[in-house]
């Protein structure tokens, strides 16, 4: 399925080369195209994986995304998600985690659901582009040539509403409605959030995807940052549903803790 | 929550393997090595999730009521009897770890002590 265009031409090309064409070319023209720049489906894995991440980074094959940079918050956010992100950080060292949104079975949403925690399925059909994300079974479409609803006028959700569309071999995508309490990074934004994404094929088992989140209530400017997916070839992605969690959040410290049945 | 600096080596009798999201959890019934003579107690030990344990050779039936498995966990800070695991023994003799996310063992699943790794500093 995957190259189905790019085989097209490359048999156009050998029928019209002349018969007395040498070796090498022919060689050289069926080699060239190896995947479909507008195709990705398939399941795939963040890049690079986080046993890698101790690695030499000049040893990864395709090169590293930059950290995810803080959030160009606006001065009056600021402090509060500086001091917020102290008091993560001293529990984490602690070994005393506050509890999250996991904690309480709840899924990431966008754009979290985006950095592939888990593995993610991508099918495209001539209408949407559908994102799986195994962990927490999150479902995401966007939809073709579609329009967004205003602001406004979006209903917040999870993962709100998305429309995308092709621009050369980018796939760009646009996405409003999320609801305020779903938050990436403990970043807090408003109804008028846009999350934009461009996603293409680095090669013909990598993907990335340059993600611009807007919000002109809460941030400065754009804040930007870049995810890499590689192929996992042939796998199917497992059921998830977050049926019994042990861990819940201490009511008094907003810690997490883990419920015991026996003893 | 979990001591991943202290670890601890169990071994006893699985009663119960729960194997759903977000966590597996095994109850093992076993004494506290810490506290030597001490009765043996039911202990909660959580694992990743089933995702994470298939991609690593896991199988939702390998462990069951009743075997005979030792572990390495990562003791839950309260003192109550649960942790996290590190690396389990199966009956059989298999050794499973828990995914990266949870880390390696830093003492060993054969006899609690502690793996050369641990000395580095």
């Amino acid at each position: 399925m995957r190259p189905a265009a790019g085989w097209a031409l490359v048999l156009g090309a050998a029928l019209l080369a002349p018969a007395c064409a040498p070796k090498t070319e022919t060689v050289a023209a069926t080699a060239a195209p190896t995947f479909d720049p507008k195709d990705f489906s398939g399941t795939w894995d963040r890049y690079p994986q986080p046993l890698e991440a101790g690695r030499d980074p000049s040893t990864l094959k395709i090169p590293a995304p930059d950290a995810i940079p803080p959030p160009p918050l606006k001065p009056d956010f600021k402090a509060a998600w500086e001091a917020e992100q102290k008091v993560i950080a001293a529990a984490n060292a602690a070994g005393e985690p506050i509890a999250t949104g996991y904690t309480h079975c709840l899924p990431d949403g966008m754009p979290a659901m985006m950095m592939a925690m888990f593995p993610m399925e991508v099918l495209q059909t001539p209408r949407q582009v559908t994102f799986i994300q195994e962990a927490y079974n999150q479902v995401r479409r966007v939809y073709l040539n579609d329009t967004l609803p205003a602001v406004e006028d979006a209903e917040p959700g999870f993962w709100g509403h998305a429309v995308g569309k092709w621009e050369g071999n980018d796939f760009v995508t646009e996405t409003v409605g999320i609801k305020e309490n779903v938050k990436f990074r403990n970043t807090p934004h408003s109804p008028a959030m846009r999350i934009h994404e461009r996603m293409r094929m680095i090669d013909a088992d990598h993907f990335e995807n340059e993600v611009t989140v807007e919000d002109p209530e809460y941030l400065t400017g754009p804040w930007s940052w870049k995810w890499v997916y590689q192929r996992r070839p042939n796998y199917k992605m497992y059921e998830y549903v977050c049926e019994d969690n042990r861990e819940y959040a201490d009511p008094k410290t907003g810690k997490a803790r883990l419920r015991i049945d026996h003893d | 929550m979990f001591d991943s600096d202290h670890q601890v080596r169990l071994a006893g009798k699985v009663t119960k393997f729960e194997w759903q999201n977000p966590h597996v959890y095994i109850e093992l019934e076993a004494p506290d090595p810490r506290k030597p003579g001490s009765k043996p107690r039911t202990w909660t030990i959580e694992c990743a999730n089933p995702g994470i344990l298939n991609r690593i050779g896991w199988k939702f039936n390998m462990i069951k009521k009743d075997d005979p498995i030792a572990i390495v966990i990562a003791p839950y800070r309260t003192g109550e009897p649960a942790g996290l695991l590190k690396q389990v023994k199966l009956a059989d003799g298999r050794i499973f770890g828990n995914g990266g996310p949870a880390g390696p063992p830093n003492i060993s699943i054969e006899d609690g002590k502690p793996l050369p790794a641990a000395a580095k500093p």
